[in-house]
């Protein structure tokens, strides 16, 4: 238990570096650089066509759908990967409970495409 | 750093399964699936047959049922997280039946309006799948997986008029109130793995009564796994969805909710209780007697005063689920006769409750409404419409020779027999009860058959062919059932404690 | 002896390491969960989630889970989150902050929490009072592997059914036509 607790505390070290480097640059930039802020200099596209409306528009439903089918295979995902640590332990039992498990997920990738959900357009 | 995913551990068994035992369930499964690439392969082509094939998927699930009452053997698999006894059985065969009368009542409605028909009958499907599973679950994982599979088709199926905001409505409250119920049931099954750390009924039930009182987090447990089944049979306070979502959702789908699903919350309550909870009576008794002698009076109540016809029924099917709760208050005492008397009340409960509903579509095909008012005259232009539905609502109301009188016996009976004060009171409470009921079936009665038609307009009601079919098969059901009482109570002699040994 | 005592106190240290660490992620978890629910912006407060869940995930490798913990990223932060996102992608609502949503109902809301927290810790401190877990090895992926492969093989399969009618009605649901 030791041992596996210190390999993740440098997982956490490095973390943390990573997280005190980014501020680390971030604040010797505000030090170091010169700081005039004008009205131009502060719109989204400088010297280029102003923006005009609202940040905010409403996506498209269709969307949604691709978000769904990622949801779903990473469930998936999740329980393919057990069974990837034990493959050679259950031998054709789980190759075919997993089979089983697959195409019926598959069925909903297929049912998505044929029923033409997954155009982008 | 993932030395542990890789470590070695002991060989792997593989698990002796009962293919037999889990016939019905891959039977079922496999014309799901089936369903699912017809209309992968079909498209829109094969919207014809779908109906046809949910039904004979429904019929073929039979023959396994069959052949495994007629074996007889009690079946356990995985150290008994699945148990097939003849519980179960019964349950299965009630859930496929009422699936199989909900296919024929909806043919027509899904076909005319302008609904998905091949994803209906797939989720329809995959509902009924999670319910022949929820009977023979005997594990906290198993139920709580069952009870999403029939929980989740039925959240859309409630919301599949989608251009109707009423429709989107009972979708969206039912399935709000059904994933808090779901996080309240899981939560509450947490507190009782984290303080017996084993998923499975039997053990929990050795786990938790093992002490004289029992300990905070058991308490907690056990509250939220009844608040959680609570929400899903509607009893009264978690009752708030039912009437919204059974107006808005389509006809069928409310049917197949009022009955199945709410047959499927029971069964499920059914398992924890007399399996898993059964050594703690003097946590989850109280609990029960509350809900059930509220549910009876609030449903009945507020049923008096609905001018909808299914709202009337929603509130209704409130007041039966007290009912049906009220056995279970007793579970303790009684153990053998309250089970069998909350399973026969759900098979009797199944067959009227489904007729009413197929007599509400078959009227609404006329009046395109579900008022009372539009029940007016009745009788003089859809006599055997009329019929039908004052056999249904009288048999729903428990008046003999029809069904449900043998079925509200049956409940006066356990919570009498029992001999506990919570029983008697009980036992007050559905006389009391059923007064009340007896009061707004019949003014519907009254109005189908003194009242004049609205506007004199007396053009019959066309009653499609497998409507009719589901009208005649309940009609004869609740008949049989009140002149043959015996027939369900031999079925019904059903016991749960076999598993547990006392 | 001596071996067997020095073998102890390092137990003993592994232990206090642990509580610490438990603590801080505890109380970051708690910050970001009440931020959660007080920031009027539902993006930041998806964000805040995010920063909930990583703590979860954590606390669940402090205690040797190493499989729940991934699960826990990968379905949690990773899907669910996406899900979160898209839903307030796709409301008419505006994307800023939004008073109406915060304020209301807050202090029945308010005395709702705390009454379930009260009543939730009395009975888990009640329950487990100073109980020791010990915790030897961390939790292997292939013990989670054979209970699914064995006693919950049933429930396995029916998630993916479960996922199966979960895609295709949403399908039917969320499409224009």
């Amino acid at each position: 238990m030791s041992d596996y607790l210190r390999s993740y505390l440098t997982v956490g070290i490095f973390g943390l570096v990573g997280v005190a480097l980014v501020g680390v640059f971030l604040g010797l930039g505000r030090i170091l650089r010169p700081d005039h802020p004008n009205l131009a200099k502060n719109e989204a596209y400088e010297s280029g066509v102003e923006p005009t409306g609202d940040m905010w528009s409403q996506a498209n439903i269709r969307y949604y759908v691709f978000a769904l089918l990622f949801v779903m295979f990473d469930v998936e995902a999740v329980f393919i990967f057990p069974w990837a640590a034990r493959l050679e332990a259950y031998e054709v039992f789980g190759l075919i409970e997993m089979a089983i498990f697959i195409f019926i997920l598959l069925l909903g990738l297929i049912y998505a495409w044929r029923k033409g959900v997954l155009k982008w357009v | 750093m993932l030395a542990a995913l890789a470590a070695e551990v002991g060989d792997f068994v593989r698990p002796p399964i009962d293919w037999h035992a889990a016939a019905p369930e891959l039977t079922l499964l496999a014309f799901g699936v089936l369903l699912t690439l017809m209309d992968i392969v079909w498209l829109e082509r094969g919207r014809k047959w779908a109906p046809a094939l949910a039904s004979i998927g429904l019929l073929a699930t039979m023959v396994p049922i069959i052949t495994l009452a007629v074996d007889g053997a009690d079946r356990s698999m995985f150290g008994g997280a699945f148990v097939v006894d003849k519980y179960a059985l019964i349950m299965k065969a009630v859930f496929i039946l009422a699936g199989y009368i909900v296919v024929l009542i909806s043919s027509n409605y899904i076909s005319e309006g302008d609904y998905w028909e091949n994803e209906y009958y797939g989720l329809l499907l995959s509902s009924i799948l999670g319910m022949i599973l929820m009977a023979s679950a005997r594990d906290l994982i198993t139920i709580f997986i069952a009870l999403e599979l029939l929980s989740i088709p039925a959240y859309m199926l409630a919301t599949w008029r989608k251009r109707d905001l009423k429709s989107n409505e009972a979708g969206l409250k039912y399935y709000l109130m059904g994933v808090f119920a779901s996080a309240i049931l899981l939560y509450g099954m947490s507190l009782l793995y984290g303080a017996s750390g084993t998923t499975l009924l039997v053990d929990l039930n050795e786990s938790i009564s093992a002490s004289d009182s029992p300990s905070a987090i058991v308490v907690m447990g056990i509250i939220f796994v009844i608040v959680g089944f609570a929400f899903k049979v509607s009893a009264v306070p978690f009752h708030t969805w039912a009437p919204d979502t059974y107006e808005g959702a389509p006809t069928p789908v409310t049917a197949f909710l009022s009955v199945a699903s709410k047959a499927a919350g029971f069964v499920a309550l059914m398992n924890m209780l007399f399996v898993g909870f059964i050594g703690r009576d003097d946590v989850y008794e109280p609990m029960i007697f509350a809900l059930a002698a509220v549910s009876m009076t609030v449903g009945n109540l507020i049923a008096l005063r609905q001018t909808n016809i299914v709202r009337m029924l929603a509130y209704s099917g409130v007041a039966q689920a007290g009912y049906m709760l009220a056995p279970l208050a007793v579970a303790s005492d009684v153990p053998d006769s309250a089970l069998a008397a909350t399973v026969s009340y759900l098979v009797i409960y199944a067959v009227m409750n489904l007729g009413a509903f197929a007599v509400v579509i078959a009227v609404a095909r006329k009046t395109r409404s579900a008022e009372i008012d539009d029940y007016r005259g009745l009788f003089h232009y859809a006599p055997g419409l009329t019929v039908a539905m004052t056999i249904f609502l009288f048999a729903l109301a428990g008046i003999p020779p029809l069904g449900g009188w043998w079925a509200k016996f049956r409940i006066m009976g356990a919570v009498i027999e029992a001999n506990t004060v919570s029983g008697v009171v009980l036992g007050v409470f559905v006389a009391v009860n059923s007064v009340i009921a007896l009061y707004y079936y019949a003014r519907i009665g009254a109005k189908m058959w003194a009242d004049e038609a609205p506007d004199g307009d007396l053009t019959p009601v066309r009653v499609p062919a497998s409507l009719k079919s589901a009208l005649v098969l309940t009609v004869a059901a609740t008949i049989v059932f009140g002149v043959l009482p015996g027939l369900v109570g031999d079925v019904t002699k059903v016991s749960l404690l076999a598993g547990v040994g006392g | 002896m001596i071996g067997l005592l020095a073998a102890a106190s390092a137990d003993m240290d592994l232990y206090v390491a642990q509580n610490i660490f438990f603590g801080i992620i505890a109380a970051q978890m708690i910050y970001a969960a009440f931020r959660v629910v007080t920031t009027a912006n539902v993006v930041h407060a998806a964000l805040w989630l995010v920063l909930v869940l990583s703590g979860v995930a954590v606390q669940f490798i402090l205690l040797g889970a190493e499989f729940v913990a991934i699960t826990q990223v990968l379905v949690y932060i990773g899907a669910v989150v996406v899900l979160f996102l898209f839903g307030v992608m796709l409301t008419r609502a505006s994307m800023g902050a939004d008073e109406s949503v915060a304020s209301e109902k807050r202090s029945m809301a308010t005395v709702v929490g705390v009454l379930l927290f009260t009543v939730m810790a009395v009975s888990l401190i009640d329950s487990f009072e100073d109980t020791r877990l010990v915790i030897d090895e961390p939790q292997s992926t292939t013990l989670v592997s054979d209970s699914i492969f064995s006693q919950y093989i049933v429930p396995f399969e029916a998630v993916s059914v479960l996922l199966l009618a979960a895609l295709i009605g949403a399908i039917v649901v969320a499409r224009r036509d």
